[in-house]
């Protein structure tokens, strides 16, 4: 009986809940697919449809043969993840320096990084442009790179900084007197411990550049093209793809989702390692 | 203890910066300061022979300028709306997806959705959920009885803004979950474990140990939060592009359409420092309440 | 703060070494053999491609290479400004009319008068067409490309069930619009509407179909005279008054405007060419077009159009020059206009069978007398993305009168 109880109590407090959630979540990109799967003529045939009468799968055929959507996602894939990697290599150090040093300068740069990340960021399209163009790197993976590591560098290093503050500067101590320096100390002591803000961090840097539009569609043209521009390119001036473009979004979304499952369990033994060794 | 460190000379720190500074002065201080520049200028591009410098001209217009005013109260409603929605919902969850459950992986993947899904189809999506004609929304609440005839969400001038900030809700709350979640297990379990031991319930766990060990990192996505949910209009953009008229101008949206609508750079640049400004103030306030926690660690 | 200052000023000196560096190195490259033409086009179907016509071209013209590339539309026309402000524009791109004043205030076109004046092909391009994308200093920057014109869409089946017949002024449009506007299954909210009205961005052609039609124009004090403040009143009251329109109007694109149509919520509205294939095929005979009704002064419609223009600061003009023109001729219009859905402007092309669309094409030519465009103006693209459809929404939400949102436009074009 006790036990019984305790089931019904969790499906309440805490299942139920999380599938609402789950469910509010989900629903757009569910209905997304539901448009997706329904052929373009019966799409507007009056009112709200569930369930698509004749489902078809023709819109992801068309997507992959006739829009090379493959390309889109390797271009999107290479941006994004040379993005994150380059993004938290200059923000980890930077809010380690931070975090565990006092410096002439410190709180101005701190503030520095905010105030820069508060300015409207479509404005500097034009002396962006020209300093890629300067550089000779528009068009590339390069520009792309480069723009989305920078742009979350405020933002990263200041998370960062956070979940650095976090951890008790005991253990930096502790490692110093176990041997070692400054910098080994950041990589095999505090590093490990923070690896879920690292990785939450991480997936902020990647989300951003996956689905970056306005620099995509500015700083590249015809040798780089993201998945965000290929989707843009479905909606007209006179006519929306819907089918289509609802197709590339659940598409889209799937490399993502699955990253972020396969992460999210280093996430947690990262933790559970670091906890130990704490 | 951290005192201890500290030495005159010392350039380690620096070096540590170094790269991110680089990186930062070329890609955004350049460009910011050039920008920052032109909103001294009467520089509209298509009249050349007009362009001169007019130091607070510009800055005085936007005081007179009726539509910079609606902008202003709606980028305030704009922030406070939309953080705590997204604060709310995403702390919720974030407690919930902490617990231990058998699904708890794939929950948490899956409510990563609305962060991945790119602006332009959440925007597209939101825009076609609330369509007054067939929109998914009003069928719903009609069906429910809630509603006896489809509403125009998005073409009445006081359910806009509100409809937009609900979609962008939908959009961000992951992300406060993820930072938040990331929060919760960097707490030592050992914590717990004490004040299990010296009879503490859940509620004063809560209170004395989850909350104190997450402020530093909820004011920070907090603040973060706010001054990129401040600049964000892509979304407003396409959804109703700051309509139907003026009901959903914020200020970047309004810097925006002056610049790439109006090539009035000029004007656009100094609509951007006054939203600067703005942030700047509110979030003084808030970066010396974090400097404070800070010292608490120190 | 004075690291801030340090910082600020080393970014100075770095810029402006690095600025005065690429300037050396553009200086000491050399023409290659081969001349490539930077082309920048969109086109609404993401499947439809162009590069036979680009195969074609090469074989004709060795020695140059077409680099095309497809700009999303709703980022291109803040791209190419980005372009030519930061001086890099393409050597060619598809523009639209309304963006000309602008770009040759920036001095960023290249007239093309010299070209076209040898060029065999002018005679074969409607005259209307040549006079209506003429600059207003009396040269030509934009080589034809495509065109459409805007007329009605009608519900067949509604008009016969009403015993309806086509309106030919404004106000025997209204009284039909009445009539269409009804609840059809009895549960006291009105399902069909009687015209289908955009009131969101691009909206100005349903506007100036009824407006420019009755006495307003874009003369200085055209649009704040008594007849064109009236004429404004009756478009508003389409909408706040007669409620033949959805109530969604305010915030309706043109998505929201075909697919009301395509479901029967509405039973007219205002479009072209571009839209029809969609419409056979969610409506069948179901649908089909008139010209847009009379107003007191004549009738007016949207002339829409797309040129190319080649950009002064190419290198490569001639070549840009035999590309555009090379898609201003006969065969290759034709071919384009396969993949843009739109009209040849080719008069040689007016006999093209366009099948089951041909009721609509000739909506399309009836319409060509009366088609007129909005004002050769640098303050036109800012009307049209964003002066026009918050004006007008304000006005549908009662918050501004007629007589306001006219004089707002007036100030707009012509100042205090």
């Amino acid at each position: 009986m006790k036990k019984h109880t305790g089931v019904i109590r969790a499906i309440i407090t805490l299942h139920l809940p999380v599938l609402l959630i789950v469910l509010f979540a989900t629903g757009p990109y569910i209905w997304s697919f539901i448009s997706s799967i329904t052929p373009e003529k019966d799409m507007y045939k009056g009112g709200v449809s569930y369930f698509p009468e004749n489902p078809t799968t023709r819109n992801y055929s068309r997507l992959f043969s006739k829009i090379n959507f493959a390309e889109n996602l390797k271009d999107s894939l290479i941006v994004a993840t040379f993005a994150m990697l380059f993004g938290l290599a200059m923000s980890v150090t930077a809010s380690y320096s931070f975090s565990r040093f006092q410096f002439k300068g410190r709180k101005p740069l701190l503030i520095q990084f905010l105030v820069i990340n508060m300015f409207p960021i479509v404005l500097l399209l034009v002396p962006l442009f020209i300093i890629m163009s300067r550089f000779h790197i528009r068009d590339t993976y390069i520009a792309l790179v480069f723009a989305y590591a920078t742009f979350s560098i405020p933002f990263s290093t200041w998370m960062m900084t956070s979940f650095f503050n976090a951890i008790p500067r005991e253990l930096d101590e502790q490692a110093k007197i176990d041997g070692c320096n400054r910098f080994t100390a950041m990589v095999r002591v505090v590093i490990p411990i923070a690896l879920p803000g690292i990785a939450a961090t991480a997936i902020y840097i990647f989300i951003t550049a996956w689905n970056e539009f306005v620099f995509a569609s500015v700083l590249t043209g015809k040798s780089v093209r993201t998945i965000p521009i290929a989707l843009q390119n479905m909606v007209g001036q006179y006519q929306i793809e819907w089918g289509l473009l609802t197709a590339g979004g659940v598409v889209s979304a799937i490399p993502v989702i699955i990253l972020f499952f396969f992460i999210q369990k280093q996430l947690i033994s990262g933790m559970t390692a670091g906890a130990v060794k704490g | 203890m951290i005192r201890a460190l500290r030495r005159k000379t010392d350039l380690y720190p620096y070096s540590l910066l170094l790269p991110a500074l680089t990186v930062t002065t070329f890609i955004i201080f350049i460009p910011l300061v050039y920008t920052f520049g032109l909103s001294f200028f009467n520089y509209v591009i298509w009249k050349p022979h007009e362009i001169k410098f007019v130091f607070l001209g510009n800055y005085k217009k936007a005081l007179e300028d009726e539509v910079f005013w609606i902008s202003f109260r709606n980028t305030l409603i704009w922030i406070a709306g939309v953080i705590s929605l997204q604060l709310v919902l995403g702390f919720i969850t974030a407690l919930l997806l902490n617990r231990q459950f058998f699904w708890r992986s794939l929950a948490r993947s899956l409510i990563l959705i609305p962060w991945v899904t790119p602006s332009v189809i959440t925007a597209l999506m939101w825009r076609w959920l609330y369509d007054g004609n067939s929109g998914l929304i009003n069928d719903i609440l009609v069906r429910l009885g809630i509603l006896d005839r489809y509403f125009p969400w998005l073409a009445n001038g006081s359910t806009a803004l509100p409809a937009i900030m609900f979609a962008l809700m939908w959009q961000g709350f992951p992300f406060f979950t993820v930072m938040i979640l990331a929060g919760l297990q960097a707490i030592p379990t050992e914590l717990y474990e004490v004040a299990k031991v010296d009879g503490a319930n859940p509620m004063q766990m809560f209170f004395h140990i989850t909350l104190p060990m997450l402020m530093p990192i909820l004011l920070t996505t907090i603040l973060l939060r706010t001054i990129w949910v401040a600049n964000s209009l892509d979304i407003i953009f396409i959804m109703t592009g700051g309509g139907p008229g003026y009901a959903s101008h914020t200020l970047p949206l309004y810097s925006y359409i002056r610049a790439y609508k109006g090539l009035d750079f000029g004007y656009a640049s100094t609509i951007a420092v006054y939203l600067t400004l703005l942030l700047v103030m509110i979030v003084t306030m808030y970066v010396i309440r974090i400097l404070k926690t800070e010292e608490r660690f120190r | 703060m004075k690291k801030t200052a340090a910082l600020f000023l080393l970014g100075i000196i770095v810029s402006t070494l690095l600025f005065a560096g690429g300037k050396q190195e553009a200086s000491g490259k050399k023409e290659a053999e081969v001349q490539s033409v930077n082309f920048w086009f969109h086109l609404d179907d993401p499947e439809a491609r162009v590069d036979s016509l680009i195969q074609k071209f090469e074989q004709e013209n060795p020695g140059i290479k077409i680099e095309a590339e497809r700009v999303p539309w709703d980022a291109y026309h803040q791209r190419l400004l980005t372009a030519v402000t930061a001086g890099s524009p393409p050597d060619v791109s598809q523009v639209k009319l309304w963006w000309q004043p602008q770009l040759v205030e920036l001095k960023a076109l290249e007239p093309l008068d010299k070209w076209i004046s040898t060029w065999q092909g002018r005679n074969d391009i409607y005259d209307r067409v040549w006079e209506l994308t003429r600059y207003t200093d009396g040269k030509q920057y934009l080589m034809p490309l495509q065109m459409v014109i805007l007329y009605m869409y009608y519900r067949t089946d509604m008009f016969k069930k009403l015993g309806l017949s086509i309106p030919e002024t404004r106000e025997e449009f209204l009284d039909v619009a009445k009539k269409l506007t009804r609840d059809t299954n009895g549960d006291g909210n009105v399902d069909v509407y009687g015209f289908g009205i955009r009131g969101a961005r691009g909206g100005h052609d349903w506007w100036g179909a009824f407006v420019l039609s009755s006495g307003a124009n874009f003369e200085k004090g055209g649009l704040t005279t008594p007849e064109a403040i009236a004429a404004n009143q009756w478009f508003i009251d389409l909408y706040r008054v007669h409620k033949v329109s959805p109530p969604t109007t305010p915030n309706d694109g043109f998505k929201e405007i075909i697919a009301n149509m395509q479901s029967g919520r509405t039973a007219t509205t205002i479009h072209h060419i571009g839209s029809a294939k969609g419409m056979v095929d969610a409506l069948g005979d179901k649908i089909s077009a008139f010209p847009v009704p009379e107003g007191t002064e004549g009738r007016w419609t949207s002339f829409g159009d797309e040129e190319n223009a080649i950009f002064s600061a190419s290198k490569v003009k001639e070549a840009a020059w035999k590309w555009i023109s090379f898609l201003a001729t006969k065969e290759n219009n034709l071919t384009w206009q396969k993949a843009s859905g739109q009209i040849s402007v080719n008069k040689s092309n007016a006999e093209a069978d366009y099948g089951e669309l041909s009721r609509f094409v000739k909506a399309t030519t009836e319409s060509a007398d009366f088609a007129g465009v909005l004002p050769a103006h640098p303050a036109t693209a800012e009307f049209v993305e964003s002066v026009w459809p918050t004006t007008m929404q304000r006005a549908f939400l009662g918050e501004i009168t007629s007589k306001e949102m006219m004089e707002i436009f007036e100030k707009h074009f012509y100042g205090e």
